[in-house]
């Protein structure tokens, strides 16, 4: 922290008298540009380094026809032009793809969110010890790693001794032996309550940490005046909350758009065309069919899909930053 | 008559209320823990047990031999050494290295201070495992791959947005009137700093290193891609054992277990600190 500490005491020496306010923090602000750069320096090289110059070379990439034969010998690709995107944007598998995978997003993150933000309500709502068995368990799911729950929702659901077939043919139902991924609709069914349910911990901790930020005062004044739970819930609590909200949403959306392990583990590292999303997708052309520029190719048009959502995301931020 | 007064901790609330309350908090808990349960559960049966059409809820006879056999692997121990060793570099190197930044966006107002942002912002959306491709070029031409190090590059590079977003919410969720407050009674911006901003921060770097802990200790795709068998981490090891075994489902539980259990330990170790408010009280003073 030389960086901060070397800062010398605020600029005096031109008047004897204690300088004015507003001349003061223009003097530091011209000071510390120079200590924020420094601070970001290390983080932005690294991106850099690591995260800016691949994205160079995987554009690069995308317009050339790099194959098995290119990797081993280090021969550049021939240039291909844009036919890798004219290849993807005239296939009708690739747009099932972006589509499933696009609606899996909306689907997930709205359930994800919903039962995040009314778990960490209903959690300022219970009794101490009911509040502390909701957090054990929700710590044991969130701690537990992504690959690990998707082999336990594949054990849950195997078709021969699966505890789901059980229990729903003791309540009557005809699940013996039931397949639960001939069908894409109960598939996809199993990967989203995966996905949810080992999301939740994450939204309703954060959320609840980020109730703790809205001061008590102000809500037993607003029943004082009347307001019932709901009012104070839009008026108060969510207005205090959308920072937060906001950035938990948008993780969501990042990370469930850019689904792999789940329904990668969850269909045996083989995910059948009605299983694939856009990471999946694209990893198993390169990796799997050894066309690295096809897969690029798809790669960037996934990052130009997710610039929409960048570009909300960006916007609100900016705009609560300026509220900040 | 009734109170409605759901939102507030402190005043008396209805019976009833808290009684459904009550009761959602318990069946969403029950549900939430099952599948956990279930993992624990398979992994205690022997194997007649497991390979049953009638599941049984606890397991009947209990045994440990689903665990001596996962133990028992080759290269499981290894596996084990490596997947720290990676973690905890890129962790620290993620946590020193982000808060850095994220001191910068959050307290200094300076040119460019919306650019850092938009780059930390936009490279989250990247899909990193399409990356995998150059990264592999890169990373060969500089001797890294099948290497500790190598993906150890990777790993900090994938905790690292994150880690300066979630920094920045909880420094700019300690009010400026605390530094301002402190500089008038003299303190230096170091002062500042060491006193104010970094106590407060505690369970935000605590929260934010965990979260860094899971992502790094469960990647298994870029350390699957980028080493050989020898040099994987847990996580790789449980995908390749898992298709060797096809469905073993009992000691594939069991090395599951084992496998989670650094990550479980630690969250124990800090749940605590991870729900606590962030500035409660800070400015009543």
């Amino acid at each position: 922290m030389h960086a901060v500490d070397s800062r010398p005491a605020p600029a005096q020496a031109p008047q004897a008298t204690p300088p004015k306010p507003v001349k003061r923090v223009r003097s530091r602000g011209q000071r510390d540009s120079g200590v924020a750069w420094l601070l970001s320096l290390p983080t932005l090289l690294i991106l850099v380094a690591m995260l800016g110059y691949p994205l160079y070379r995987m554009i690069v990439l995308s317009f050339q026809n790099m194959r098995l034969r290119e990797l081993f010998s280090g021969a550049t690709p021939p240039w291909a032009g844009v036919d890798q995107y004219t290849k993807a944007l005239t296939d009708s598998v690739f747009w099932g793809v972006v589509a499933r995978t696009a609606g899996f997003t909306v689907v997930s993150v709205t359930l994800s969110v919903l039962a995040g933000l009314g778990i960490a309500l209903l959690m300022r709502r219970v009794t101490r010890g009911v509040r502390m068995f909701m957090m054990i368990a929700m710590m044991f799911v969130w701690a537990l790693p992504q690959l690990v729950a998707a082999q336990a929702f594949r054990w849950l659901t195997d078709s021969d001794f699966g505890v789901l077939n059980y229990v729903l043919t003791q309540l009557g139902l005809d699940y013996d032996t039931h397949s639960w991924f001939v069908n894409p609709w109960e598939g996809w069914a199993v990967i989203t309550a995966l996905v949810v349910w080992a999301g939740i911990p994450f939204l309703a901790i954060s959320l609840s940490a980020g109730l703790t930020q809205v001061p008590k005062e102000l809500l037993e004044a607003a029943t004082v005046d009347g307001a019932n739970p709901w009012q104070s819930l839009r008026n108060i609590t969510l207005p205090i909350l959308k920072p937060l909200l906001m950035i938990v949403t948008t993780l969501s959306v990042i990370w469930n758009f850019g689904l792999f392990t789940q329904n990668w583990a969850l269909r045996d590292g083989h995910p059948e065309p009605v299983y694939q999303t856009l990471a999946t997708y694209s990893y198993t052309q390169a990796f799997g069919r050894s066309i690295y520029s096809y897969g690029s190719a798809i790669s960037v048009i996934t990052v130009l899909l997710m610039l929409g959502v960048m570009v909300f995301y960006i916007r609100q931020m900016f705009k609560i930053g300026e509220v900040d | 008559m009734a109170r409605h007064d759901d939102g507030v901790i402190t005043v008396g609330r209805s019976r009833t209320g808290t009684f459904f309350a009550n009761a959602t908090g318990i069946v969403f808990g029950l549900i939430m823990i099952f599948p956990v349960y279930w993992v624990l559960n398979t992994a205690f049966k022997p194997d007649s047990e497991v390979r049953s059409f009638t599941p049984t809820f606890w397991p009947h006879d209990f045994t440990l031999d689903n665990f001596k056999s996962a133990l028992g692997e080759e290269l499981f121990i290894p596996s084990m050494i490596n997947g720290l060793i990676i973690t905890a570099m890129a962790v620290a190197a993620a946590l020193v290295v982000g808060f850095l930044a994220a001191l910068a966006i959050a307290r200094f107002s300076f040119y460019g201070r919306k650019a850092i942002i938009l780059v930390v912002l936009a490279v989250q959306l990247v899909p990193f495992l399409a990356l995998l491709i150059p990264l592999f070029l890169m990373l060969q031409s500089a001797n890294l791959t099948n290497s500790l190090v190598g993906v150890a590059l990777v790993y900090l590079v994938l905790l690292l947005p994150y880690t300066v977003w979630t920094l920045r919410g909880f420094i700019s969720g300690i009010p400026r009137e605390l530094d301002e407050a402190a500089m008038i009674d003299g303190c230096t911006r170091a002062q500042v700093f060491w006193r104010i901003i970094l106590p407060l921060t505690g369970p935000g770097l605590v929260a934010t290193s965990v979260y860094g802990f899971i992502q790094a200790w469960n990647e298994f795709i870029i350390i699957n891609t980028l080493n050989d068998p020898k040099n994987q981490n847990l996580m790789a090891w449980l995908l390749y054992n898992q298709t060797e075994r096809g469905t073993a489902w009992g000691p594939l539980m069991a090395g599951a277990i084992i496998t989670s259990i650094p990550v479980v330990v630690f969250f124990l170790l800090i749940q605590r600190n991870i729900a606590t408010g962030l500035t409660a009280g800070a400015v009543k003073g």
